[in-house]
């Protein structure tokens, strides 16, 4: 759903600087200890690296992906932190035939399990892939990263924000965008010349600046429109097309159907006047 | 005890084509047990990769085009008000009233929490094409049970009811149309979200109507694969005279489907049209074998008078619908270089559970319900109708004649 009366250069933001990032994984310690989440069973080496668990799920709403290049002959780490992108206008929300999912003025995109009715659709439309399922369960729900919407609520800053020794920056999103603009341009060679998160599927409440081209870090490439407006460009021709179909359906049967009437009124006619000429 | 026995001795008497498909309901219903004990995990194939899989793509996605005949024909029969089609209305409101209540359970089945499914009705979301889709499906499912009752009270002779529901037949047709043409195209409307995921060569923003299209000649193509089927293995009478006008209508559609597809291909595609091959192909074969050959087929004057070449250009066009909605609810939103999703045993249960049911059921509706002995010519279709009349139907006296 659009958020018409939401501020988004106030909304929180996440600005996270992955060339700061020592990839300590403080953030998703931090994220299952707040959100209360199962650890997993997991295998080293079980992704691309050394990142564990190998993916987001049910139980991991953030992970540091790690990825290894070659610099100067030298094997280096560059780190990305998987989280809900937060959007200003999201899919999720556009979507879900319940309205689960809702943008508040604060930022987070929050999800109310006691509406959803586990249809899924929000994973099909999420252009970041970051709704999971309960697999597990004979009747599941969807878990996704929640902005940590309480602690926010109250004043407090996101538990892997506050957890992040290095990277990760808080605050309105004007703000979070000058600076990350003010980083790129006071360090032109640290600095891939890009803010992820700026304009994507129509702006989100996370930001990342990252020193490789975004693509080699597994960041998706998305459109630029908010997602909700594709579907409402067919949804709100819905009311008028409704009306149109009855209406001229209406129209043509009503027709056709005194076509029939007339037919069968002069045949009447035809056969009484030959009635009157016999009995005459 | 009688009544049970009764019941046994009955369904003794039944064709062994009929037992088979209710061992094969019953295993379904067995392995939709299995679901809601074990979990979604457990006995399909999904993913956080491929949340939808066969039960959204074949039992909501597909079925419901599958279904569209009930909506097409009342249009052509009542709108258009072309009485000789008469005999097919009954037979493809049958199906459709299966169909969709069929959706409904593969609908709970896919659902994680379908004892929440009335929340749709409690908490609107209008920017939702699931939440349109949802509406509609439970609206039409109550038209065609109310068009279903036509037969069934024909069957007990309720007259005030009948009466009704003939002074009704042109409303709930329009109403069909209206509510048919929202959730169809609708239903296209679901893909429009997935930007970057669903394959260029199905993306587009004319998806809904090319939806809507497809469910409408392959509704009308629907009545003529049952019908001449019927005629078939059932003992009913060849109606391929009937049919002759269906086949005159259909080329029709598919003409300006086949126009808006290539428009749509040429000029609003996204990006890059034929850069993965298995795509290519799927597209190749869904567009020549499902809606070019068939439609030159509908064209040829021989064949769409022919009862058997009928049926094989319905067939056709019935198997391009199909291949369609997998291609764009399945494998065009498969991305490359990812892991292919491929059902469950327990997931394919269950739709050949569901498919089993829709025959079995109409075979059975069909046996016990006048679906059938339905003859217009012996039926007086003025309105309003007298009261005694329906008692007549079908012996000697037919009223002032229609």
């Amino acid at each position: 759903m659009s958020s018409g009366t939401i501020d988004f250069t106030k909304t929180r933001t996440f600005l996270i600087d992955t060339t700061k990032c020592t990839g300590c994984r403080g953030c998703q310690v931090a994220c299952k200890q707040w959100n209360q989440l199962k650890a997993e069973n997991t295998k080293f080496f079980s992704g691309e690296g050394y990142q564990n668990p190998p993916g987001m799920s049910e139980h991991t709403f953030t992970r540091v992906k790690f990825k290894d290049y070659q610099k100067l002959g030298q094997n280096e780490f560059a780190f990305y932190k998987e989280m809900c992108m937060h959007c200003n206008d999201p899919a999720c929300a556009s979507v879900c035939p319940v309205g689960a999912f809702r943008k508040t003025g604060e930022g987070p995109v929050v999800y109310d399990a006691k509406k959803c009715i586990g249809c899924r659709f929000c994973m099909v439309a999420c252009p970041f892939g970051v709704p999971k399922y309960e697999w597990s369960k004979a009747f599941p729900l969807v878990k996704k990263c929640t902005g940590c919407y309480s602690r926010v609520k109250e004043g407090l800053q996101p538990a892997c924000a506050t957890a992040c020794p290095t990277a990760i920056a808080y605050g309105p999103r004007d703000e979070m965008v000058r600076e990350a603009e003010k980083r790129i341009a006071a360090k032109p060679d640290r600095y891939y010349k890009f803010i992820y998160g700026k304009e994507e599927a129509g702006g989100t409440s996370v930001l990342y600046l990252t020193h490789q081209p975004l693509d080699e870090l597994g960041f998706k490439k998305v459109t630029l429109r908010p997602l909700p407006s594709y579907t409402w460009q067919a949804l709100r021709l819905v009311p008028g097309i409704f009306l149109t179909v009855g209406g001229s359906l209406s129209m043509i049967s009503w027709f056709q159907h005194r076509k029939d009437r007339i037919r069968a009124e002069e045949a009447e006619k035809k056969a009484a006047e030959s009635t009157r000429k016999e009995e005459n | 005890m009688t009544a049970a026995r009764i019941v046994m001795n009955e369904i003794k008497g039944y064709h062994r084509f009929i037992k088979l498909m209710m061992v094969l309901v019953g295993l379904g219903a067995l392995a939709s047990l299995i679901r809601f004990i074990f979990g979604l995990g457990a006995t399909t194939n999904l993913n956080d990769t491929y949340p939808w899989g066969l039960w959204i793509s074949f039992d909501v996605v597909t079925s419901v085009p599958l279904a569209a005949g009930a909506f097409t024909i009342g249009i052509v029969a009542h709108v258009f008000h072309i009485k000789k089609l008469e005999p097919l209305v009954r037979p493809a409101i049958i199906t459709g009233f299966l169909g969709y209540s069929l959706v409904c359970i593969g609908l709970l089945l896919d659902l994680g929490q379908p004892q929440r499914g009335i929340n749709v009705l409690l908490y609107w979301n209008v920017h939702s094409p699931m939440f349109e889709v949802s509406m509609c499906v439970m609206a039409y499912t109550t038209v065609l049970f109310l068009e279903f009752l036509h037969p069934v009270s024909e069957r007990f002779g309720w007259h005030i009811p009948l009466r009704l529901l003939r002074t009704l037949e042109v409303p709930f047709a329009i109403l069909a149309a209206m509510i048919s043409t929202l959730h169809q195209s609708t239903l296209g409307t679901f893909f429009l979200i997935a930007v970057d995921k669903l394959h260029n060569l199905w993306y587009n923003p004319l998806l809904p109507l090319q939806f809507w299209l497809s469910a409408i000649f392959t509704g009308l193509s629907i009545v003529i694969f049952e019908a001449s089927l019927v005629h078939k293995y059932m003992g009913q009478p060849d109606e391929s005279e009937l049919l002759a006008t269906l086949t005159k209508i259909i080329p029709w559609v598919m003409g300006v489907y086949i126009a808006v597809k290539a428009y749509a291909l040429a000029f609003l595609a996204h990006g890059e049209l034929f850069d993965r091959q298995v795509m290519t192909a799927l597209f190749a074969v869904e567009v020549v074998v499902g809606v070019l050959l068939p439609f030159a087929m509908f064209l040829t004057r021989k064949i769409r008078t022919d009862k058997q070449m009928q049926l094989r250009a319905a067939s056709l066009v019935i198997f391009g619908l199909v291949l369609n909605r997998f291609n764009v609810s399945m494998f065009g939103m498969e991305q490359a270089n990812q892991q292919i999703y491929t059902p469950s045993f327990l997931e394919s249960v269950v739709t050949v559970g569901i498919i089993a049911a829709h025959i079995l059921f109409f075979v059975l509706v069909a046996k016990y319900f006048p679906v059938f002995e339905h003859h217009p010519e012996a039926t007086d279709y003025t309105i309003p109708d007298h009261f005694h009349k329906i008692e007549k139907h079908g012996h000697g006296k037919v009223g002032s004649e229609a």
